[in-house]
């Protein structure tokens, strides 16, 4: 057991806090409060014209520890960071990577495209693409002035 | 330019280095200025027979973009994480990561070959061995029995 760095948990108490108070889409939900995570890692969602592009970075993680699902709407990224040791021989001079679970959970939309959403990790960063629904892509209508 | 995260890197980092000081370690950090480092990566460094082994917590960073350097006995890694490219049309519905140039230094021991440092950069953690001097490697010496 080594000793590892005590991270400011309630920060994170606050940042929920904070998205109730804008109650926007891919809110984080109630679930990922209950849930005892080792970690958060950080994720960012883009939108771009046809779908949304969520990263979240996760150094250090096989891919096989990552799992992704969807329910009620709900996307859920969660895995388990492993921390790999050679023997138990060595000697730790330092331990600031925190080791453990994570999970988050996002809120999609309701014109994502769940049956096309993709994922690849590479370089510790899971890229996941939700393309929008075509019906939702704003079209562009010409009026013509009679 | 968005909104970022705020993490209380810098007065958590400044007690560590003030901890590191007091203990004057093997490994010990050398002062990073804010400046220097909007983004700490997290760092474990390890202790084995014949070498060191540093991980450093680099997600999404280009290879390129990271330079190793040893001079007067302190390691330095330094670097810039790039954000992806964007169009001005994209929305951010949540910006966790953090994106910037870091920078940590490490005192070495004098028992380090620093001229045969190795590096790689596996699933967003970047990887050194610091091997030890061969001077420095635990003896064994046989006693023979006459």
């Amino acid at each position: 057991m080594a000793i590892t760095r005590w991270t400011p948990r309630s920060m994170l108490g606050f940042r929920n806090e904070f998205d109730r108070l804008f109650d926007s889409f891919f809110n984080p939900t109630e679930e990922e409060e209950t849930f005892l995570a080792a970690f958060s890692p950080a994720v960012d969602i883009e939108e771009r014209d046809k779908d949304y592009l969520v990263t979240a970075e996760l150094p250090g993680i096989k891919k096989e520890d990552i799992k992704m699902n969807i329910k009620d709407n709900l996307l859920t990224i969660s895995g388990e960071k492993k921390q790999e040791k050679k023997t138990d021989k060595n000697n730790y001079h330092r331990t600031e990577r925190i080791y453990g679970s994570f999970q988050r959970s996002f809120r999609l939309p309701d014109y994502a495209d769940q049956e096309n959403i993709s994922a690849e990790f590479k370089d510790g960063v899971l890229n996941v693409t939700i393309p929008k629904l075509k019906e939702s892509i704003s079209k562009s209508i010409d009026i013509k002035v009679k | 330019m968005t909104i970022t995260r705020w993490i209380p890197r810098s007065s958590l980092l400044g007690f560590q280095n003030e901890v590191d000081r007091l203990m004057d370690s093997v490994f010990g950090t050398e002062p990073e200025t804010a400046d220097e480092c909007l983004i700490c990566p997290s760092v474990d460094i390890e202790e084995y027979d014949k070498y060191f082994l540093l991980h450093f917590e680099l997600p999404g960073i280009n290879k390129k973009d990271v330079t190793i350097n040893v001079k007067d006995n302190i390691l330095t890694v330094e670097g810039e994480k790039k954000a992806g490219k964007k169009s001005d049309s994209d929305k951010y519905h949540l910006s966790e990561r953090v994106y910037g140039k870091f920078r940590r230094n490490f005192r070495l021991p004098e028992t380090v070959d620093t001229e045969n440092i190795e590096a790689e950069y596996v699933d967003g953690v970047l990887n050194l061995t610091v091997p030890k001097l061969a001077e420095a490697l635990p003896k064994q010496i046989e006693i023979k029995v006459k």
